[in-house]
């Protein structure tokens, strides 16, 4: 199918027919940061393109979420979700992170045969979701996606991917789902050849503002070879080991689980959680395996770029960089990989 | 699709004081449900999530052998606010429990081979399901050498079978604690020590570890010393874990996750993976 046009005028409606079949999300305004949220229809949403402050990992991995709950008469699931998930306006930076994500929770990549290595919370709501992308037409100082096989207006991880023209959104059926979803809403008119045109030259536009890509070749075993070197002290003397790199990357996903309970009713649920804090590993006898900053800091670089790609032959970090603007001591991950990369045992 | 987050119900069955100082019990588990006893298939080496409602889950390796059928056995050293609430079961109490998670010590590699086992302190609880697993089918087998060491004589588990394990001449089973006391006739010394005196030859032998961190640190290069093969050389690690099914992040080590591709790895697998202990 080929591509169609979205009046903006018509968003609200385009909003309003979506959501018959589904739950809908796009970004908006939550005190002053942008997130995803929910949508009924263009009430609330943030048009601008910008990258949000949080990514949209929460949509499908949520900052907390009921795993179950329990009282005298046993043990309940909670309720699967009514309507699939749609999402508005995602970058190729997050819309990569789910796939990426997909792996650890869905697709259980390290067992196939095995049902009981899927994450049935995610699963209910990724398998069937569907995705618009947002092609970006003004990548941030912080952006780095091409440095991993990502760019401005790449596709993947998307249904349908959609430019910004000014007015006019385009929109790309990239899958049978985008398609079907497309040929169904009746907002939409048909694109022509100056459309496409312009499609291509906005992608220049945006490629051309990417910062230059360093040789990322073996960075994996170079990580592995300078793991008890001295640099890791160095790197993160300035961490205060807060977890706003970690809360904020669409690509972190490690959890705790813990019990809330009154009287003889109760809940258990996951959290969000973050290997630089030290409980993260502290054992119930005192022993910590990561007892010191640096530990913590080598683990969550080792994580995305060496133990990671191990597994699944991809850097688990999609260059979106809200771990740099986050950062309150200007912590910048691109400085410490091009550092590792140039690291040979002594510097300067 | 089946939620593995779920917990499934067993009863306990029987509970056993394993140290005068009450930090060590035994809890032996049945299935309230019959048709999971039947679906619980286990080797060992695994291990299972203990869940008390309210309080939470933790990790503990089945000391039970899957040769006894009517009961899963686990040892709980009462250190944290779970492992407290398990203290405080009666026997008729309900839990939850998830498993069997991980993998398993290479018992098939173990057939016609000398087997060294290890153990250290209340870590030797999956040697016990391993050992019970080996005496259930003897013949399979050649020599089986057993080292178990720990603090001080109370901290040994499972000390009535223990005196019939040394009654046994088709096993050798070696005892030894860290500092003399009065009344001790079996060995003194630490496990790394001991293991260097009275180790088998390492021909056809396997040898598996299992114990606090210190001990398989300073264990794993006396067996290497020995002359014994990595790819002959498994240990059993421990880490903080919540989903113990490679989500939660938490055992990362290297590329691996000590819930699914541990708990048990040979000497071969860690060389490659920072930080193992």
């Amino acid at each position: 199918m080929n591509m169609v046009r979205l009046d903006k005028k018509k968003f609200g409606e385009f909003i309003r027919e979506l959501s018959v079949e589904y739950s809908v999300y796009g970004p908006g305004k939550v005190g002053g940061k942008t997130e995803y949220i929910p949508l009924e229809s263009d009430d609330g949403i943030d048009l601008t393109g910008h990258l949000t402050d949080m990514s949209p990992k929460s949509i499908f991995f949520p900052h907390s979420e009921v795993l179950f709950e329990y009282d005298q008469n046993g043990i309940r699931a909670p309720q699967k979700s009514q309507k699939p998930l749609a999402v508005w306006g995602m970058r190729n930076c997050d819309s990569r992170s789910l796939l990426m994500l997909d792996r650890v929770f869905g697709s259980a990549v390290q067992m196939p045969e095995e049902e009981r290595f899927q994450d049935p919370y995610w699963k209910d709501r990724y398998d069937t979701s569907l995705i618009f992308g947002l092609a970006c037409n003004e990548p941030l100082s912080t952006c780095f996606c091409n440095w991993f096989g990502g760019g401005p207006h790449n596709r993947n991880g998307m249904d349908v991917f959609v430019v910004d023209t000014g007015d006019i959104y385009l929109l790309e059926p990239l899958n049978a789902k985008g398609e079907a979803v497309i040929g169904k809403l009746s907002c939409f008119t048909d694109a022509g050849e100056e459309d496409t045109k312009l499609v291509s030259e906005l992608a220049s536009i945006a490629e051309a503002m990417m910062p230059a890509e360093p040789d990322l070749e073996g960075l994996g075993e170079k990580l592995v070879s300078i793991f008890d070197e001295p640099i890791w002290k160095d790197i993160s003397a300035k961490c205060v080991n807060c977890g706003a790199c970690t809360f904020n990357c669409p690509t972190c996903h490690c959890f705790d689980v813990q019990d809330e309970c009154k009287g003889k009713k109760g809940k258990r649920i996951r959290i969000w959680d973050s290997c630089m804090f030290p409980i993260f590993t502290m054992e119930a006898s005192g022993h910590n395996p990561r007892a010191l900053s640096s530990e913590r800091v080598r683990q969550r670089v080792m994580h995305k770029y060496s133990y990671y790609p191990e597994k699944y032959g991809e850097i688990l970090c999609t260059g979106c960089g809200r771990c740099i603007n986050v950062c309150p001591v200007n912590l910048d991950i691109k400085e410490v990989l091009k550092r590792i990369l140039l690291y040979n045992g002594q510097e300067k | 699709m089946a939620n593995t987050y779920i917990p499934i119900q067993m009863k306990v069955k029987r509970i056993a004081a394993e140290s005068p100082d009450r930090t060590l019990r035994t809890f032996d588990l049945t299935f309230v449900d019959e048709s999971e006893r039947e679906a619980f298939k286990y080797l060992p080496g695994q291990f299972c999530e203990i869940s008390i409602l309210g309080k939470g889950e933790s990790p503990f390796g089945i000391a039970s052998s899957p040769t006894e059928e009517d009961y899963l056995r686990f040892t709980v050293n009462r250190t944290g606010s779970v492992t407290n609430e398990i203290h405080y079961l009666r026997e008729g109490d309900i839990v939850g429990m998830r498993g069997p998670l991980g993998n398993w010590y290479p018992v098939d590699d173990l057939k016609g081979m000398n087997v060294l086992i290890i153990g250290g302190g209340f870590a030797f609880t999956t040697l016990r399901s391993l050992l019970i697993y080996l005496l259930d089918a003897r013949d399979e087998y050649k020599n089986v050498t057993v080292i178990y060491g720990a603090r001080n004589p109370d901290l040994f588990i499972y000390k009535d079978e223990i005196d019939i394990w040394k009654q046994r001449d088709d096993i050798q089973f070696h005892l030894t604690i860290d500092k003399p006391v009065s009344g001790w006739n079996e060995r003194t010394g630490f496990v790394p020590t001991v293991t260097q005196e009275i180790a088998p030859s390492p021909e056809n032998t396997i040898a598996i570890v299992c114990g606090p961190p210190i001990m398989i640190k300073y264990t794993l290069p006396v067996l290497t010393e020995l002359g014994f093969p990595d790819e002959r050389i498994y240990t059993s690690l421990e880490r903080r874990m919540k989903c113990g099914i490679g989500k939660c992040g938490r055992c990362n080590i290297g590329s691996k996750y000590i819930c699914i591709d541990g708990p048990v790895f040979s000497m071969a697998e860690l060389k490659n993976i920072p930080e193992m202990v």
